[in-house]
């Protein structure tokens, strides 16, 4: 009886939690719900991986917007909604120390070779399906006479003067890493990040930062609206304003590489779906048409040889980016988030 | 026509249902799954501590009271002499004034706060205009600190306080104006000592629903904001997004809850039918 009632009353906050999902019909056998960034994100997925998918095994995709918080409560609540998480790095790991995310299939896969993923950006039950990384952009316009070129010179606000900006802990890290190499620490020397250490040579700067940015569309707008002459940035970001002819550029030198990875959940109700839209998503000659389309790079090893010469040069996580940048630890800030976050908190509102 | 006390439960009841099903059911639930996450009542308690005494919050707290208190003084002096005016006004100029006041809340906050920032930048409107007429030599900062914080939400919250007051305004009987004036009073002392008094608890609530509504806010301060405007809603929602530390968010959200429940039976003391229609 007391279980009966449990269980409804599961069903019931699960249904309340998930109220957005909720409209999904009596399942319908071959669809996988994926969870995704969104935007353009979507339509550049589509086209090169949810369509041709479903033209070749006749599951349907459908992508769908939920935030680490939402998931965190689907699982909580144990009524997931959807299948296939495609998320950063650092969200999937907390979900899978929770134990919400069934093992990949590698054995199983028909597409895409294993041994092609490289292996830093694959674990047993996540794999990571594009990198990006935060770049220090400017304005060519502020600095007509050179640009800073690593992060010490952006610190040096006598040399190259004017407004900056940096990401915020809500960005999903604060940009500790770069104070560390702006005060000489060198890249393969930077985790563990010295917290104390990087505040203190945040403080120096922070005169200069008109504000430290929380979500991409934010930090795009405040350097193409010249609210500041220079800052960290994703890639991404920042070459769509390029492309588009604003007076921008970024050094390749010092940047931080990041992960997105994909986790499928263990009580999903396609899970087998999810394991193929996996597979094919992961294929060279897919990844490398996705890359392409949203500047990011591939993590199939033998996607680079069908990239040109041009898209190779500017995909995060090449063989050039590897040398001049960092990959973000995220079983760092996995185990140091909180404590970060409240050193952060206190920090900022000094 | 007084509505007898089941008609009022009946009436009451899809309302009430919503709530309870919407809100309280689902804030008992994250409140008591988080904090239940923690253990005993000592490791709660430990854990109370650690976050409502690491600084953070209090800082917040003091943002967030401050903001609150300069918003809600500005929204009072510049929705008063609005209201007035809108409660004195007939016919299609009534119609334009509250279209003015209300038409801006058909879109989202979203939307109107990306407006501001358009008028607010460096090289926005204000700024151009500002520049344009040599009344400043280089651009002001009106955006991404304290000041744009309170011009953002000072315009979001000012129609609560219009319509709160006019209210409490159109209530009045202006025949108790003409009488004093017949009795020789002049416009100041109307106003100082018949207009003004009669409409006291309407200030008192439109202060108290516009403070409770702005210590809560979180879209304008996130967007519109410097490094250190950090309010109490957006600390929450770093906990809740970025550590998931629930437990911490849950304790956040106490202190948050208790300040406005407290507000608001202060609020609802003030804000009685009986009262605004005397």
């Amino acid at each position: 009886m007391t279980d009966l009632i449990r269980l409804n009353r599961r069903l019931l906050l699960g249904t309340a939690l998930a109220a957005p999902f909720v409209a999904r019909p009596a399942l319908a056998a071959g669809e996988v719900i994926v969870r995704t960034p969104g935007g353009t994100y979507d339509d550049v997925m589509r086209k090169y991986v949810y369509e041709p998918f479903t033209r070749e095994t006749g599951i349907t995709v459908r992508p769908v917007a939920a935030t680490s918080a939402k998931l965190l409560a689907m699982f909580r609540a144990g009524n997931v909604e959807l299948d296939l998480i495609d998320t950063g790095a650092g969200q999937l790991l907390t979900l899978d120390r929770m134990g919400a995310l069934a093992p990949i299939a590698y054995d199983k896969w028909r597409w895409t070779k294993p041994e092609d993923i490289s292996p830093e950006l694959k674990s047993a039950n996540r794999v990571s399906n594009f990198v990006y990384c935060t770049v220090l952009g400017y304005s060519k316009e502020a600095f007509p006479n050179g640009a800073p070129d690593s992060w010490a010179q952006f610190w040096d606000a006598g040399k190259f003067p004017g407004p900056r900006m940096l990401g915020d802990m809500a960005s999903g890290s604060a940009h500790l890493e770069f104070a560390l190499l702006a005060d000489g620490v060198p890249k393969d020397k930077l985790y563990p990040l010295d917290v104390e250490r990087a505040l203190r040579v945040m403080d120096r700067i922070r005169p200069q930062i008109r504000r430290f940015w929380d979500t991409g569309a934010l930090s795009a707008q405040m350097l193409s609206d010249k609210e500041v002459v220079a800052g960290s940035i994703w890639n991404g970001r920042l070459q769509v304003l390029i492309d588009r002819g604003a007076p921008l550029a970024y050094t390749w030198n010092e940047h931080m590489i990041q992960v997105q990875a994909m986790g499928i959940f263990k009580d999903a109700r396609n899970v087998a779906g999810a394991q193929l839209l996996a597979d094919y998503m992961l294929q060279a000659e897919v990844q490398a048409k996705y890359a392409r389309d949203l500047i990011y790079g591939p993590t199939n090893t033998k996607s680079f040889p069908l990239m040109t010469e041009e898209e190779r040069a500017r995909a995060p996580g090449g063989p050039r980016s590897t040398q001049t940048g960092f990959y973000q630890n995220n079983e760092w800030w996995e185990d140091n988030r909180d404590r970060v976050n409240r050193q952060w908190s206190r920090w900022v509102q000094k | 026509m007084p509505v007898r006390i089941p008609t009022a439960w009946l009436l009451l009841a899809p309302a009430l249902l919503l709530l309870a099903g919407l809100f309280l059911f689902p804030i008992g639930w994250f409140l008591h799954a988080s904090i239940s996450e923690l253990g005993t009542w000592s490791e709660i308690l430990t854990e109370a501590e650690d976050v409502l005494l690491s600084g953070a919050i209090s800082r917040s707290l003091v943002t967030t009271g401050w903001i609150g208190v300069v918003v809600t003084l500005l929204v009072l002096v510049i929705g008063y002499p609005m209201s007035y005016a809108l409660s004195r006004a007939r016919g299609w100029v009534f119609t334009a004034i509250l279209l003015c006041i209300v038409l801006p809340y058909f879109t989202s906050t979203i939307v109107r706060t990306y407006a501001w920032m358009v008028l607010l930048g460096r090289n926005g409107l204000i700024n151009q205009i500002l520049l344009g007429l040599g009344l400043v030599g280089e651009p002001v900062n009106l955006l991404y600190n304290r000041t744009g914080v309170i011009i953002g939400m000072t315009y979001v919250l000012l129609p609560y306080m219009v319509l709160t007051l006019f209210a409490a305004m159109k209530a009045v009987d202006p025949r108790l104006m003409q009488a004093a004036e017949g009795m020789g009073a002049s416009p100041a002392q109307v106003f100082r000592k018949v207009f003004m008094p009669l409409t006291l608890h309407g200030v008192v609530a439109g202060v108290l629903i516009t403070f409770i509504l702005a210590i809560g806010f979180f879209v304008t301060p996130a967007l519109m904001g410097g490094p250190s405007d950090v309010m109490i809603a957006m600390l929450i929602e770093r906990e809740v997004e970025i550590t998931q530390n629930w437990p911490s968010a849950a304790l956040m959200t106490i202190v948050l809850l208790v300040v406005t429940l407290a507000l608001y039976a202060v609020y609802s003391r003030f804000a009685e039918p009986g009262e605004a229609v005397r």
